[in-house]
């Protein structure tokens, strides 16, 4: 997944009105699909062939729930990883092997990866990092936790 | 203090949720409850702010936002509210925290930019440092790849199988 090695995925003017519809809410009704067909002119079996084939291709990832960590009592930090390139595939995979771990990029700087972890208290994640700590090819491991946040909103205007 | 039946809840919705004609109805019979009870707790989550939001997550990559950066800022504690103003008043912007600083990593503020191509991406950063003004350092992290990118794992339940 380097960037620019994925075509750009053509979508059509429907595509795009579904897209942005979803990047809000659905309805908490009975029928989320038929509502929102609704609004867009559209027929309800039309809406989910296109959501399905959207998710088919990979442009919908999911459609879920999105939690405030912390109001949920859990906890998220992010990470920087000082790795050596040499051992970067084992450290990636076993980074990613903790389902805690919501993100991981590498990253062009001295801390060459970077990781979020979403986990139910702190004790989980000061073991999860001990644990990563003691990878080989791992040369520093520094937690960046947030101090305050100041945005959380994806929008992508399509 | 969250219940066990707002633990079930919340697992659940935190995945995909079925493309059926009743998605609600599906989930709540997996997790043993009544959809009137699911629908209300959803509503009441989203009222109180627990809940964020319940979208579509998307592939930002595949719809031609190829290039994402994590943009690292050292700026003066007075500043900090200011700046991280500036920064997330701009669509490409999506995350921006204040986080702990550490003796190798002076950077205290962060935010996240994506765009079309690298050059979109620079571009951002230097309109919010100009939109900021004063000469501040900051240092562009574009990731060259993504590892890893899912939902967070809450709460493990039971699910009813059909």
């Amino acid at each position: 997944m380097n960037p620019g090695s994925k075509a750009k995925h053509k979508l059509s003017a429907l595509d795009k009105r579904i897209l942005n519809r979803l990047g809000e809410d659905i309805p908490f009704g009975k029928k989320p699909w038929e509502i929102i067909a609704r609004e867009l002119k559209i027929k309800e079996e039309a809406l989910l062939k296109r959501l399905a084939l959207l998710k088919q291709k990979g442009i919908i990832r999911r459609i879920s729930a999105t939690f405030s960590p912390r109001k949920i009592d859990f906890t998220s930090t992010l990470v920087g990883v000082k790795a050596s390139p040499k051992w970067m595939t084992s450290v990636i995979k076993k980074i990613n092997s903790y389902p805690e771990v919501t993100h991981n990029y590498r990253r062009e700087s001295v801390y060459n990866l970077w990781f979020t972890l979403v986990a139910r208290n702190r004790k989980r994640i000061d073991r999860v990092l001990r644990e990563i700590g003691r990878v080989k090819g791992i040369e520093k491991l520094s937690e960046f936790p947030a101090i305050k946040t100041f945005k959380i909103k994806v929008k992508f205007t399509l | 203090m969250l219940s066990k039946l707002d633990k079930s809840i919340i697992s659940v919705i935190s995945k995909d949720i079925p493309l059926a004609a009743e998605p609600f109805r599906e989930m709540a019979e997996a997790i043993g409850v009544d959809e009137a009870v699911l629908l209300k707790r959803i509503r009441s989550y989203k009222k109180t702010g627990l809940m964020r939001k319940f979208t579509a997550v998307l592939n930002h990559r595949k719809l031609g936002f190829t290039h994402n950066a994590m943009v690292v800022w050292d700026i003066p504690e007075k500043m900090v509210e200011r700046a991280a103003g500036i920064m997330a008043s701009f669509d490409e912007v999506s995350h921006c925290y204040e986080r702990e600083i550490k003796d190798d990593w002076n950077f205290n503020l962060y935010c996240m930019v994506h765009g079309r191509s690298k050059f979109g991406c620079i571009n951002i950063v230097k309109k919010i440092a100009n939109k900021i003004g004063h000469v501040v350092q900051y240092s562009i992290l574009f990731s060259t790849r993504e590892e890893k990118k899912t939902g967070a794992n809450y709460f493990t339940v039971k699910v009813n199988s059909k």
